[in-house]
């Protein structure tokens, strides 16, 4: 059944790009990754789908309910962490847990102070007197309180340090194991590599991709490093069509392998090879695809000259 | 809806205090000093004819030289520093939402509660209205204080409350003008100043409508045209068109406000 459930969904601001004609299906239960460049239109998906924003054309709809008319009801279940989130100055994380947890009609003292132990933050600061960081875990802990079904995160690591972001992971995949739904915003990879389990990538208003994370790492193209044996190699050696080669030093070709690597292995069986080594799929590189081929370009297919890929590690 | 009139309470108790004893005191003062100055106003009256011009304006009636006492006092409920209180409040509590929340960044976390648009709209509206009843509660018995102070009886009772709902229906109305221009905007200082600058026009009208034609023809025009305690006070007669239509006009654009405010986008970005 899908928690999140988006068709055609369109919304623009005058001669600014917004969305265009957003089709989305979230799962139950899935951490679900949403990708794109700054601009992209990630955080006005999110407001059409919280119901801050009318959409001009299609239909959007949260636990089966229309995300316009009936966006107080979603939030019964939801949490959001708005991108650019900005509290009210005079509020502690007392007070505000207070406030919310009178709003949804539920104490969130203690879940709200376990949260608080948890992200190392001291509840009775006020936000005027916070940092960046400090009103972030703030965020977040008003948002994760209440137990909600579905969160929303929009960029929700920016502002929290290496330690935090870890802790923010592990909490989420707490949840997502225990049933929560979660959809994230970022524009930053490894987050997405870390966490999700389904990834929709959005560039000028439309989604370019979405498929499980799974399904784009067999996609993405792997750094292959082959040694040869002494004269295994010759100049006139071609390779594969799955197999490009960015540079050969002697008997050690440095290539991008698209595909799984059983075909690889079976070319080489047939010529001696003193070493391999096969990186791991490089999602970077083809998100960068995604994000930057123009429409003359296969998305999967970067084009000649792009960034050599890094050798593995 | 509990935690939202929490929220609510938190940010505007301390203003709207402040406002009041505001009112106390200016009403106290006034109160107490405008009975001892009354040969002084006389005399300005007659040497200065344009003050006379801006004071009818105030009042809603003309004045003459030698003003009563009931007229005096009502000078206290037309003074500039006691409607300009007023005002401030009503402006205060009538911009902040949505324009307000949309200027400081907060109407994201607002609007990530479980509350209906609707909700968060009558819940400030209910707010604005119970404190502007406690505001010129305020300034009611700031009056009544300045007369015992001074031994001057003050008007009756019951003209003295029918000037409060005159000036509360002013209130309603200044309140439903802020609110559907709220509604409608982005930017709490543009509310501002729309609403400033349609209560300067109020005024001109009136002035101007002292001395030539035209401007009193359109003078209706002006929400102050609407309010004249002065009557009120002096013959004791309860101003019901007065006040419907002051009603009237805050309703009607309150009730806007609401449709727009339930129908529009939110957008910060």
């Amino acid at each position: 059944m899908s928690i999140i459930s988006a068709r055609q969904l369109t919304r623009g601001y005058g001669r600014r790009r917004g969305i265009s004609a957003i089709d989305l299906d979230v799962p139950e239960g899935a951490i679900f990754g949403f990708l794109g460049p700054n601009g992209a239109g990630k955080t006005t998906a999110i407001r059409v789908l919280l119901g801050f924003l009318r959409p001009r054309a299609g239909q959007a709809t949260i636990f089966g309910r229309d995300c316009w008319r009936e966006s107080h009801h979603i939030k019964r279940d939801a949490g959001y962490l708005p991108g650019d989130l900005r509290l009210y100055p005079w509020m502690t994380g007392r007070s505000a847990l207070r406030i919310v947890g009178g709003v949804r009609g539920t104490d969130l003292t203690a879940p709200g102070r376990d949260l608080a132990d948890r992200f190392r933050l001291d509840l009775d600061v006020r936000v005027r007197r916070m940092s960046r960081g400090m009103r972030q875990k703030l965020g977040l802990i008003l948002t994760l309180a209440h137990g909600p079904r579905l969160l929303v995160l929009d960029e929700p690591t920016s502002g929290l340090d290496p330690l935090m972001q870890i802790t923010l992971a592990d909490e989420l995949r707490d949840r997502a194991a225990r049933g929560t739904t979660i959809f994230f915003s970022s524009h930053t990879l490894s987050e997405v590599n870390d966490l999700c389990d389904r990834v929709a990538i959005i560039r000028d208003g439309t989604i370019v991709a979405d498929e499980p994370l799974a399904t784009l790492r067999r996609r993405a193209r792997r750094t292959v490093r082959i040694t040869f044996a002494n004269g295994a190699a010759p100049d006139d050696l071609r390779p594969p069509g799955f197999l490009t080669v960015r540079r050969r030093d002697g008997c050690v070709w440095t290539c991008v392998m698209d595909g799984v690597a059983a075909p690889l292995l079976a070319w080489l069986a047939a010529h001696p090879v003193h070493d391999l080594a096969i990186g791991p799929p490089d999602l970077e590189t083809l998100f960068r695809t995604y994000y930057d081929f123009d429409d003359r370009a296969s998305p999967v297919d970067p084009p000649d000259g792009d960034a050599p890929v890094g050798v593995p590690s | 809806m509990r935690g939202l009139f929490l929220k609510i309470l938190r940010e505007v108790w301390l203003g709207t205090l402040l406002i009041g004893l505001g009112l106390f005191a200016a009403e106290t003062l006034f109160a107490f000093i405008l009975p001892q100055i009354q040969g002084g106003i006389g005399t300005m009256l007659s040497q200065m004819p344009w003050v006379r011009g801006l004071m009818s304006a105030l009042l809603g009636t003309d004045v003459p030289d030698d003003m009563p006492t009931q007229m005096l006092l009502a000078i206290v409920w037309v003074h500039p520093v006691v409607l300009a209180l007023i005002f401030a409040h009503g402006l205060f509590l009538g911009t902040r939402v949505p324009a307000a929340e949309i200027d400081r960044g907060t109407i994201d976390v607002l609007l990530s509660w479980p509350l209906s648009r609707r909700a968060v709209y009558l819940g400030e509206s209910a707010v604005w209205a119970t404190s502007g009843v406690f505001i010129l509660l305020m300034a009611l018995a700031g009056h009544l204080v300045g007369t015992a102070i001074t031994g001057v009886p003050h008007p009756p009772a019951a003209h003295l409350a029918m000037v409060l709902v005159n000036l509360y229906a002013l209130y309603v109305a200044v309140g439903g003008l802020t609110f559907v221009l709220s509604a409608c905007s982005d930017r709490r200082g543009r509310v501002i100043a729309i609403v400033f600058a349609a209560l300067v026009g109020s005024l001109l009208l009136n002035v101007l409508g002292q001395f030539w034609a035209p401007a009193d023809r359109v003078g209706f025009l002006g929400v102050l045209h609407y309010y004249r305690p002065a009557n009120i006070l002096s013959r004791g007669a309860f101003p019901t068109a007065d006040v419907a239509v002051l009603l009237g006009i805050g309703v009607v654009l309150w009730t806007l406000g609401l449709v727009v405010f339930t129908r529009r986008s939110i957008c910060t970005v």
